[in-house]
């Protein structure tokens, strides 16, 4: 049951494949934008548009390293405590330890840096599952974050504030790097060396040690990696809010999973793309902004982006299935 | 056959064991039979969650009070990790009452879910007073036990909010409110304190919807509600956390001048806000206090052995007049 690996790499395989391959979450996002869109009077707005592409970045950053490490076949469940923690050290490192901005920073991205070096090491050095290793993160990363704030709430106030500003058009400047992330994300998969170590390494890790390339020193770089993305989000979001909130991220690890598997990403490994995932955190984002903008009740909310992930998942799998009678 | 032989005699030693034991304490002078050789009072606190700001604060100011008073009566603080990890706050229950403590003051995590292991504690001889949450009116009723409330008026308080607010809009105004989690009793109880206000000033809410008491959440709540109704005129919050929130939603709008915001708790991250005039007015309950005075009420009535009645606590307004300067 090993699928053809060709269709990992979506800018390599003809307009048709790229089509088919994106055509069924855009549909879906213009329909659910759509739908918002009759519903209310203003969310089909630059200003809307504009909202949701400044909220997002956090959730773009966490949700790309979130598909590197499942498409590796390993998950990282502290994404959420990590990000608390990360806000936490810079709010703290602001405030109390009177840091300058640029050292702050350095000292929420180091954390990132070490936490998901950690998950890596600990799950490759006793072979440990990842889900068992990150679990035990989630745990350590909150507690670390209200050690770090005193379970109190860090107020930065403008010092910040920089760093979520305008760049163009309206848009954040986080907003533009987490774009430019994913860009470079889904070049390094599609035609990078890395991401073929990373496709092999999920899809059977048997095989790719058999043909040269050791797992270890590559799942490690992915647990690194999200770490950093993780800490960037944390840092996006603590400018966002002027303020360092211990309980931060508190739930975000089944967010981002939910939108890295609505964009088709296996929980298996082996198999994903990050142009996809983004896909999925819009869905996720416009999802949020619509129903809020509607009023609808909090019961129904829930209900209907329970049932959108679950919809989203099924329209994949036909679109799987399509694929599959096109190449054979 | 030799298991059944080894089993009996095993419940035969255990037996003797606990008949020794028995006789033992009956031989031995009457004064000294629980685990406590002196005749301070023991006091439990069970708290909600300790990742809590507002708890802790809590849990902190009773350490405090405790140690000021360490000759009054000692004190067995525990909380539980989680809001709503309910069945945890009642095995922390069945230990205070294993352990025979002379009173328990909670803070319960379900104002249904708790009402039976603590009318257990209450046979058990254990003065049980409730703070923070108050327990639901008709499952007291319908299990038969009384517990006295000590606490403030939420609904009280976020009225004095709403009318401070209300002052300094005109009637007609669009406001939205930002609840908290929606089963939570001081969440509901905030939000109709805050339409009572919004109601009686002819105010026109547009939208009332949960923010989980969160920062992020609330923040996506507002920013949806400003592009959709930009009449908007005031952003009420259920606690302090979401007016972070809501203010972010609000500069990312550029709207920060023609919405105000309040909000409830007054935490230390908004006080700043405040005296910049960014967050209109929040609510004091003392937190530090909420627990001491549920201790203290337990105090009393552990000496007086007084009948139980409830006790309302302060709430007081705060805005930039009444915050001490830089």
């Amino acid at each position: 049951m090993i699928e053809p690996r060709t269709r990992t790499a979506p800018f390599a395989s003809g307009w048709r494949n790229w089509a088919t391959d994106y055509l069924g979450l855009a549909t879906a996002l213009g329909l659910l934008v759509l739908i918002f869109s009759l519903a209310t009077r203003h969310f089909f707005s630059p200003e809307t548009f504009r909202t949701l592409a400044n909220q997002i970045p956090a959730a773009m950053l966490v949700a790309t390293g979130m598909t590197f490490v499942l498409i590796v076949a390993e998950i990282d469940l502290s994404v959420g405590s990590v990000l608390g923690l990360c806000g936490a050290v810079v709010g703290v490192a602001l405030t109390q330890w009177r840091w300058p901005l640029w050292a702050a920073v350095l000292g929420g991205l180091a954390t990132g840096v070490f936490c998901g070096g950690f998950n890596g090491w600990v799950s490759r050095r006793w072979r440990l599952p990842s889900f068992i290793v990150t679990l035990g993160m989630m745990e350590m990363a909150r507690g670390g974050a209200h050690a770090v704030t005193k379970s109190q709430t860090q107020y930065i106030g403008s010092t910040i504030e920089g760093i979520a500003g305008t760049a163009v058009l309206g848009l954040s400047f986080p907003f533009l790097l987490a774009l430019a992330l994913v860009v470079a994300a889904q070049v390094i998969l599609s035609y990078g060396v890395f991401g073929r170590y990373m496709f092999a390494v999920g899809g059977n890790e048997q095989a790719a040690r058999l043909s040269g390339i050791d797992p270890g020193p590559v799942k490690l770089t992915v647990f690194v990696i999200s770490g950093m993305l993780v800490a960037l989000a944390a840092i996006v979001d603590t400018s966002r809010f002027q303020a360092a909130n211990p309980n931060a991220g508190m739930g975000f690890e089944l967010q981002a999973i939910a939108a890295v598997v609505i964009g088709g990403t296996s929980l298996l490994g082996g198999r994903g793309s990050v142009v996809r995932t983004l896909f999925g955190v819009l869905i996720i984002a416009v999802l949020n902004t619509g129903l809020a903008s509607v009023g609808a009740r909090d019961e129904i909310k829930r209900l209907v982006t329970g049932a959108v992930i679950i919809a989203a998942v099924i329209v994949d799998y036909y679109r799987r299935r399509l694929n599959q009678r096109q190449t054979s | 056959m030799s298991t059944i032989i080894v089993t009996v005699s095993r419940r035969l030693r255990c037996t003797c064991v606990l008949l020794a034991l028995a006789l033992f304490a009956g031989c031995k002078p009457g004064n000294e039979t629980g685990p406590n050789p002196t005749s301070k009072p023991r006091v439990a606190l069970v708290m909600k969650s300790l990742a809590n700001e507002f708890f802790l604060t809590m849990e902190n100011g009773a350490k405090t009070h405790q140690q000021a008073h360490a000759a009054d009566y000692e004190l067995l603080a525990n909380g539980i990790k989680d809001e709503l990890d309910v069945s945890r706050q009642i095995d922390l229950v069945e230990q205070m009452i294993a352990q025979k403590v002379d009173a328990i003051v909670i803070a319960p995590a379900d104002s249904k879910a708790l009402v039976p292991v603590c009318k257990k504690a209450q046979q058990a001889g254990i003065t049980v007073v409730n703070i923070d949450n108050k327990f639901d009116d008709t499952v007291l009723a319908a299990s038969g036990v009384k517990f006295p409330f000590v606490g403030p008026d939420n609904r009280k308080g976020a009225k004095a909010v709403g009318d401070a607010l209300a002052a300094k809009l005109k009637p007609g105004d669009g406001v939205i409110i930002v609840e908290g989690a929606p089963n939570a009793f001081n969440g509901m109880q905030r939000k109709l304190g805050f339409e009572d206000a919004m109601s009686a000033a002819g105010m026109k809410i547009i939208s009332s919807q949960s923010g989980y008491w969160e920062t992020d959440k609330a923040n996506q709540v507002v920013a949806s509600l400003i592009t959709e109704h930009p009449e908007l005129k005031a952003v009420l919050c259920a606690n302090d956390s979401m007016a972070l929130g809501a203010v972010a939603a609000l500069r990312a709008a550029g709207k920060q001048t023609q919405v105000l915001v309040v909000g409830y708790d007054n935490i230390g991250a908004v006080r700043q806000l405040v005296r910049e005039g960014k967050i209109l007015a929040t609510a004091d309950q003392h937190a530090d206090r909420l627990a001491v005075f549920g201790i203290e009420y337990a105090l009393e009535t552990l000496k007086t052995k007084s009948a139980a009645a409830d006790r309302e606590t302060p709430v007081d307004l705060v805005m930039a007049e009444s915050l001490p300067g830089k």
